[in-house]
């Protein structure tokens, strides 16, 4: 009994030390606040990236994009029209799993008060993603490139080019390379393979290639020897994998290991990333590719560049650098709707209309959504590997480099 | 009152008033997702659970019938305009028909023969789908039209009507599950499980039986197929042959307590219930974290508590009534 | 034609050795242990890592890391069966199953941490050469690992039909009780038993470095194919799993060039599927159940 009186006795002292410390940080914190009170409530903007499974290694790099995209807004003053408030980023992994982007899409739209929401890289995701963002009536961003995502959709805005957009850049840069391309197109087996392997076939015959093989495969390749087999047998004289990193490392190397002579344009996916270049090394100089955005673009996306590459010590690839122009453009849209409801937001993204600064660090430098979300300024650019960095040969107005023979 | 407190019937009842009270009581729609989760996945396990927990054939390809559901009821929906309601019958009915050929393959093997056929059946529909686009989509999969609210055709735009759905699905699902555990056929089962040559010593014609439940289990499964696609709106092939959802389909039941009508709902409730917590809790970009600790729970389960988690209801159960019954014999005089 | 053809079989041949490694590991421990090991991917991930680590660190070629990583392996392998498998052996199938998968979950997941996602390459002398028959393409990387995996497999032959060890090994998976009536002890030869499967992991592991990247989830793109082989060769059948594993390797390349680049898979799942249809007990029908 004694011991419990004690013991009290010792609470009751401890709590009144605790206290007296602690009035004196609040005081100092209550006078802190006092002085922000002018500062406004942040404004919460959602991201969904894969940060673990098959497209962990991306969705990563995303999160950092996003991060640092929001650290810029928020330097720069944050969203003036609301009082300075600045911008809160709220990340979700989505683990590379459709069901998980249906829950955590839902959840983050539910949890918190959000006012916009980008992601989640790989279309299949997006595209999940999109269906609840549009049931819920919440502006996406994205520059996931399925041109599904354009389709019967009032709140998704795709400000990049499209997977329809990239085959006819890689048709025309094949014409770059040989005066009769004849092409051996392999895809992997997803929503991103299908999609744009659909735009090449299509778009070929009128772009003067002819199609000598167009195979998809299952993606997660354990040896690709098989698929080089086949083409070699094909007889084509240029290769369009469709592929994220993994496949694509194999494919490259098997290339190189069967001794198979043969132009490659990588699109997009796992070719445009820092870390294409370092798993096949010099195999990768000089190869081609197409991407909806690059670091070399303009001033502003060398600016941003140099940023992400001080912190992470990588080159800003792809779709990181598009998310930042992405988070921009809401900030963009915040600003003219000077309110965070995701309605009015919406309708200030449809009107978006930006030639300058980093929401328009795009290819083709402009901005302005038309009905179906899509940005009517966006184009591909195609890319070439240049001494372990990628820079931009394609078309004539966005070349930052000479076209390297090889 | 204390004697109808330790009556089953009762705590049944209760449960059936909370589960349809909850989304009337719970106002974040994130926990409601959570439940129809829970739920759905309970009603999976039940499914798996006829199969592998009385029979004891252990199955790892129960998704081919949640696929074969899922696609059914799509391709009725978004080619011919049928309402997902028939579409979910009609994918019952593919789903059994497509077991006969299955189980007269795979009931010929034992252990894990077995597991591993089950898989690779439901991997080669998984594939089959992804290569021939024409038909349903390839790997791009498609998105149900968005019609707003259409109870007709299985759209809500709250989340409460998907809740009540999928309860009544589970409820169907544990009620057959009662019925067929009292029925000869239960006894019939659970005989198979035990020793299938024994069984078949004494008479019992245990490939009939096997392919009965089969067919009851592959029904059930399909139309949970229907029911999520519907709800998250998409299907493709990747997601409705998923080996996930074989997995935990058995899992579940396993965790909860194999072979027993409650197992698949505890263990649901703790598997899927950790693993949204997780989420929300550690989701937020880390790479790796909650799945790290989801998997070392599961290790820790399987470690110390391999009868299922019903082992410890039970128990409290036991204790709860024990205390009751104590508590009537000293009040007596 | 006949150029690809053959061309198409060299390629499976070299691919199935070292779904011969992964194979055989799983098959020894079932064949032994009488438990499926689903983590066997991930075994081979740690292999690949050790590698990778010992390369970029030291310099050291994989073909030399390959004796540390078996190592390295072998002592995890000990450790696994003496502190986690020996747990849940009298539990029956369904729960040793869920340990293997939880554990692989594990697994991917804490390398994920460590190492994140990023893809690991390592670029040696002979990477990228290939030693040419006629018109044959043989990647020497390939070659090698599939010389050594063959080497491997002989080796283990030999342990379990020479040694008293071995012949231990395979008295206890035939029958266990008389095998402890014989007086050995179960634990140390399980403990073996995994040690030397997780040790093939490993020299997969290594083998594949040169040509193949490391990532967390590298181990589930062979467990797969592992698991079809072990099935098709009929379980504990080591020999089996190593024949049914080239058999593999070369049905999904003619797949792959004849019927489609989507359908190797499909190819080699019409096989297990009409095999365990005609010998419900895989090729070689009964030497342990």
């Amino acid at each position: 009994m004694a011991t419990t009186w004690n013991s009290t006795l010792a609470k009751r002292r401890n709590r009144r030390d605790f206290l007296k410390k602690s009035t004196g940080a609040v005081a100092l914190a209550a006078f802190g606040i006092a002085r922000k009170a002018f500062a406004a409530e942040p404004v919460n903007i959602g991201g969904l990236y894969p940060v673990t499974g098959s497209f962990a290694q991306i969705g990563q790099g995303c999160v950092n994009a996003a991060k640092l995209a929001v650290q810029m807004v928020n330097e720069a003053g944050g969203i003036k029209s609301l009082g300075g408030a600045p911008l809160n980023l709220i990340v979700s992994d989505v683990q590379s799993d459709t069901t998980v982007t249906r829950t955590e899409t839902d959840r983050l739209i539910n949890a918190y008060k959000l006012s916009a929401i980008h992601g989640c890289f790989a279309s299949a995701l997006t595209l999940i993603a999109s269906e609840v963002a549009e049931r819920a009536k919440m502006p996406l961003l994205t520059g996931s490139s399925s041109d599904q995502l354009n389709k019967n959709r009032r709140y998704t805005f795709t400000p990049f080019s499209r997977a329809s957009q990239f085959a006819e850049a890689q048709l025309q840069m094949s014409r770059l390379v040989s005066d009769s391309p004849k092409v051996a197109v392999i895809f992997e087996n997803t929503a991103f393979g299908t999609s744009t392997s659909n735009g090449l076939r299509e778009q070929a015959s009128g772009q003067g290639v002819e199609v000598v093989m167009f195979e998809p495969y299952s993606a997660g390749l354990t040896d690709a020897s098989p698929l080089i087999n086949k083409v070699r047998a094909s007889g084509a004289n240029m290769l369009f994998p469709v592929s994220y990193l993994n496949d694509l490392i194999l494919i490259i190397r098997a290339i190189k290991q069967n001794g198979l002579e043969i132009a490659i344009n990588g699109g997009s996916g796992g070719f445009v990333i820092p870390d294409f270049y370092k798993n096949v090394g010099s195999v990768g100089e000089g190869l081609l590719g197409v991407a909806h955005w690059n670091h070399d673009v303009n001033a502003d996306a060398l600016k941003v560049n140099e940023n992400y590459k001080k912190q992470y010590g990588e080159f800003l690839f792809e779709y990181a650098g598009g998310l930042v122009a992405q988070t921009f453009m809401i900030a963009d849209a915040l600003e003219r709707a000077a309110s965070t409801d995701p309605q009015k937001v919406r309708d200030a993204l449809s009107t978006l209309d930006v030639s300058s600064g980093y929401a328009a660090m795009g290819p083709g430098g402009k901005v302005k959504f038309g009905p179906n979300g899509k940005n009517i300024y966006a184009h591909p650019v195609g890319v070439q590997w240049q001494h372990g960095d990628l820079a931009t040969v394609f078309p004539k107005e966005d070349a930052r480099a000479p076209l390297l023979k090889t | 009152m204390r004697r109808f407190v330790s009556q089953g019937g009762f705590w049944v009842g209760a449960l059936a008033v909370i589960a349809v009270a909850l989304p009337l009581l719970v106002s974040s729609t994130f926990a409601i997702d959570i439940f129809i989760r829970i739920l759905l996945f309970a009603f999976i396990g039940v499914a798996w659970n006829l199969m592998g927990g009385y029979a004891k054939q252990l199955s790892l390809g129960h998704a081919a019938y949640f696929g074969l559901g899922a696609y059914t009821s799509t391709i009725l929906l978004i080619r011919y305009g049928v309402s997902p309601w028939i579409g979910m019958l009609a994918g019952g009915i593919v789903a059994m028909l497509a077991s006969l050929p299955i189980g007269a393959l795979c009931f010929r093997l034992r252990g894990p023969y077995f597991a591993i056929a089950t898989i690779a059946t439901a991997q080669v529909l998984m594939l089959l789908f992804l290569k021939f686009r024409d038909f349903a989509w390839g790997a791009e999969g498609t998105t149900m039209p968005n019609l707003g609210d259409a109870p007709l055709m299985m759209q809500f735009d709250s989340k409460a009507p998907y809740y009540y759905v999928v309860l009544v699905l589970l409820a169907v699902g544990l009620a057959i599950t009662y019925w067929i555990e009292r029925s000869w056929m239960g006894y019939y089962l659970v005989a198979v499980g035990e020793d299938e040559d024994a069984a078949e010593a004494i008479g019992v014609d245990a490939l009939r039986i096997k392919r009965n439940i089969y067919l009851i289990s592959a029904f059930l499964t399909a139309l949970a197929g229907t029911f999520y696609v519907q709800y998250i709106y998409f299907i493709d092939p990747n997601t409705a042959f998923s080996f996930n959802v074989s997995v935990e389909a058995a899992l579940v039941s396993i965790v909860g307590g194999i072979g027993t009508l409650w197992g698949p709902v505890i263990g649901t409730v703790l598997l899927e219930g950790t693993s949204a917590l997780l989420q929300s809790w550690l989701g937020g970009g880390h790479g790796g974290v909650q799945l790290t600790v989801y998997s070392l729970i599961l290790i820790a389960v399987i470690l110390y508590r391999p009868a299922g988690l019903i082992g410890i209801l039970t128990a409290a159960y036991d204790r709860v009534i024990a205390g009751t019954k104590r508590a009537n014999k000293s009040a007596a005089p | 034609m006949l150029t690809t053809i053959a061309q198409a079989v060299v390629n499976g041949l070299l691919i199935g050795g070292i779904y011969a490694l992964v194979s055989i590991g799983v098959t020894l421990i079932f064949g032994v242990v009488k438990i499926v090991n689903f983590a066997q991917g991930e075994f081979v991930m740690i292999g690949m890592y050790i590698s990778f680590f010992l390369a970029t660190s030291f310099g050291i070629d994989p073909l030399i890391a390959l004796v540390i990583s078996m190592l390295a392996l072998f002592f995890i392998g000990v450790l696994l069966q003496h502190f986690l498998i020996r747990r849940v052996l009298a539990l029956g199938d369904m729960p040793q199953i869920f340990l293997t998968f939880a554990l692989s979950l594990l697994l991917v997941n804490i390398a994920l941490l460590l190492f994140t996602a990023n893809y690991r390459t390592v670029q040696t002398a002979y990477s990228e050469t290939a030693i040419h028959v006629g018109a044959i393409n043989v990647p020497l990387a390939k070659l090698i690992a599939f010389a050594v995996a063959m080497l491997l497999s002989g080796l283990l032959w030999m342990f379990l039909h020479g040694t008293d060890l071995g012949k231990a090994m395979r008295a206890a998976s035939q029958n266990r009780d008389v095998a402890m009536l014989m007086g050995i002890n179960p634990d140390r030869v399980y403990c073996v038993a995994v040690g030397v499967a997780l040790a093939l992991a490993g020299a997969a592991g290594s083998l594949l470095m040169p040509f193949y990247p490391a990532y967390p989830l590298v181990g589930q793109n062979f467990v797969l194919m592992a698991f079809v082989a072990v099935v098709l060769g009929t379980l504990g059948n080591i020999t089996g799993a190593l024949i049914a594993s080239l058999m593999m390797g070369v049905a999904e390349s003619l797949g792959i060039q004849f019927v489609g680049a989507d359908s190797g898979l499909i190819v080699v799942f019409g096989m297990l599927l009409l095999t365990l249809a005609l010998r419900p007990n895989g090729l070689f029908g009964g030497w342990s159940r």
